[in-house]
């Protein structure tokens, strides 16, 4: 995986865990990775992926059990503040990114929305 | 220190029965040739291989001493010299391996000269016999002082060609002037003769090895000597100079203890 | 935490040049370091040191609070940028030889390594590619449970193939008890593996530093950071 610049590297893969989790790709309940795998899978560290756990930890999306392993989050309600989060996260980002292009609002969900029934159309 | 012998051993071996192998098969040819009596090929064959034997014995004595050139030349220097073993451990598994080959080679080519002795002269040739023979021109005490002589020869050679080529190796970084050592080596025996000389004539006492007296080589019973005429040649072996023995024991042990301290202390490969 | 490597102000000069000058660093357990430099900016000189090939001329050097010798020799594990092996040797005589001298190895991790590696103990030494060699160097020395492992170049000259599995037995040996002192000139490569960095320029440390930290600092990848560093030395084609 190529690494952004600016961001530590920590943090890009607990975007990547994050991710999984949301799309379903880790159930709450599913054990992560070992430190030393999800090391190797990313060539990085073994440290930044303890980190990374450590983070996630912290914003209760996994937890772990001693000798056991680190587990996603078996509540459902966080999960689901997970995935809001993100999706608001993604749609600040591209609003923002639209109205530097100059783009009003109204201009934003004209668009949103032809290219959402243009799809729908094609299906 | 035992490991690494056997390491030694077995990445000089292969080369060592090479050699035996080829000077067997001269040799067998010359006392081939010589029993067959005078012919042109026969004497061509003879001369090159008395021409190619020295050659070996050569090249060998380069090998084996070399074996510890490529320590201090070559890339496997990475490895010997980060092994857990001192510098002196090091000096003292080359040293010894060596001598033991010197002393192999040795043994088997004088073996394998008598058995050819025996096969194509027809001599019945017994060792004993021959022992007895010995023995009556050489006392066990002589034998005992010539084989030390001859050991105590070796290690100080040797040492004193590792001592050359790590100084060489110390002093100059770069490895293209790898071939200094023999300057060096051929400055010390000078020095260290000398030395010897100096000794020799500054404490003139030596031991009669048959009567076992010490005194200086005046004093000694010359009407002895007369009486052993037959041993004259060896009567070198008769008398010791205490000094020039301590001499080159001093010698031998400061070559070994500076090698190994250049190894472990001044050595950048 | 325990420091496995401590260095107080080594200087090593040759004649008036110097290689090292006034060198100070800690290397704690379980971290993988990176001594990054150019050549001749006193990388190799600082391994020779380590690993007992090569004396300082001043300061001092502690492995696991022991000054360079015998025993430290016993708790670090080298691989030196070359081919260190004995020509004669097959395989399984290196795997024998290391056996022999290193009570830390581990045999059944050298098996594991071998296998991964695609390697097999009857090849002989002398017929081994590049990549081949540098993969069974390395097998040798991280089958050790070694307190430090010092990689010189670990990953230079081999292809991408290669290059993943070295790094994936590197990861896969990390050890929470041990370190590792890894010097490489392809940062790019090796940068994320690495949790501190040294950079060494001219004998001196010119700057060191949590990997993540410096980053977030310069807002810059170390590859980017060591070009910058290096600028002088390294000219355009960087």
């Amino acid at each position: 995986m190529e690494f952004d610049q600016h961001l530590p590297i920590y943090m890009q893969i607990m975007h990547v865990i994050k991710n999984r989790i949301v799309s379903g790709q880790l159930r709450g309940g599913d054990k992560l990775p070992s430190v030393r795998d999800l090391a190797k899978e990313f060539k990085v560290n073994p440290n930044t992926i303890q980190r990374c756990y450590q983070e996630l930890e912290r914003e209760n999306l996994v937890f772990t059990q001693r000798g056991l392993g680190t587990f996603v989050t078996e509540d459902v309600e966080t999960i689901k503040n997970l995935k809001t989060g993100m999706a608001q996260e993604l749609t600040q980002n591209y609003l923002e990114q639209m109205q530097r292009l100059g783009f009003t609002p109204q201009e934003i969900i004209k668009l949103i929305s032809t290219r959402v029934n243009r799809r729908d159309d094609h299906d | 220190m035992l490991k690494f012998m056997k390491y030694e051993i077995r990445g000089t071996y292969r080369f060592i029965l090479g050699v035996l192998v080829l000077a067997f098969i001269l040799i067998t040819g010359i006392y081939y040739y010589v029993t067959k009596g005078n012919s042109a090929g026969g004497n061509i064959f003879i001369g090159l291989s008395v021409l190619l034997l020295f050659g070996i014995a050569l090249v060998t004595f380069l090998y084996i001493v070399g074996s510890f050139r490529k320590e201090l030349y070559e890339d496997t220097g990475y490895l010997t010299f980060t092994l857990p073993l001192t510098g002196n451990q090091i000096v003292a598994s080359k040293l010894i391996v060596a001598l033991l080959w010197f002393f192999l080679l040795g043994l088997m080519l004088a073996l394998y000269n008598l058995l050819m002795l025996r096969f194509f002269v027809r001599i019945d040739f017994s060792i004993i016999a021959w022992l007895q023979t010995l023995r009556h021109f050489l006392t066990n005490r002589q034998a005992v002082a010539l084989i030390l002589g001859a050991v105590i020869f070796g290690i100080s050679l040797l040492l004193l060609i590792y001592f050359s080529i790590t100084l060489s190796r110390v002093t100059f970084r770069n490895k293209k002037i790898g071939n200094f050592w023999f300057i060096i080596f051929l400055v010390l025996s000078a020095l260290l003769s000398y030395g010897q000389m100096k000794v020799a004539a500054f404490v003139p006492y030596y031991l009669d090895l048959t009567t076992l007296n010490i005194g200086t080589l005046a004093s000694m019973d010359i009407l002895h000597m007369t009486i052993e005429q037959g041993a004259i040649t060896i009567t070198s072996s008769q008398y010791i100079n205490l000094a020039v023995l301590l001499y080159k024991i001093i010698v031998i042990i400061a070559l070994f203890l500076g090698t190994g301290f250049l190894i472990e202390r001044k050595i950048d490969l | 935490m325990t420091k496995i490597v401590e260095i107080k102000n080594l200087t090593k000069k040759y004649f008036t040049k110097k290689a090292l000058d006034n060198i100070n660093l800690d290397i704690e357990a379980g971290k993988i370091v990176g001594i990054l430099g150019p050549n001749g900016s006193g990388k190799t000189t600082l391994i020779k040191i380590l690993t007992g090939l090569l004396r300082q001329t001043s300061g001092e050097v502690l492995i696991d609070k022991h000054k360079i010798g015998v025993y430290t020799k016993s708790i670090v594990s080298y691989l030196p940028d070359r081919n260190f092996l004995y020509k004669w040797m097959k395989i399984e005589d290196a795997f024998q030889l290391f056996k022999d001298f290193y009570p830390d190895f581990d045999t059944e991790k050298f098996a594991e390594l071998l296998a991964f590696m695609k390697l097999e103990m009857k090849m002989k030494i002398d017929t081994l590619s590049k990549g081949m060699m540098e993969k069974l160097n390395l097998s040798l020395v991280l089958s050790r449970n070694a307190k430090l492992y010092i990689l010189d170049e670990p990953i230079a000259g081999v292809d991408p193939v290669a290059r993943d599995q070295i790094l994936d037995a590197i990861i896969n040996n990390y050890h929470a008890n041990s370190s590792m002192l890894i010097t490489t000139h392809l940062v790019r490569d090796m940068e994320n593996i690495l949790e501190e960095v040294v950079f060494l320029k001219e004998g001196k440390i010119v700057l060191t530093g949590d990997t993540e930290t410096l980053r977030a600092e310069k807002g810059k990848q170390i590859d980017a950071i060591y070009k910058e560093v290096f600028a002088t030395e390294e000219g355009y084609h960087a």
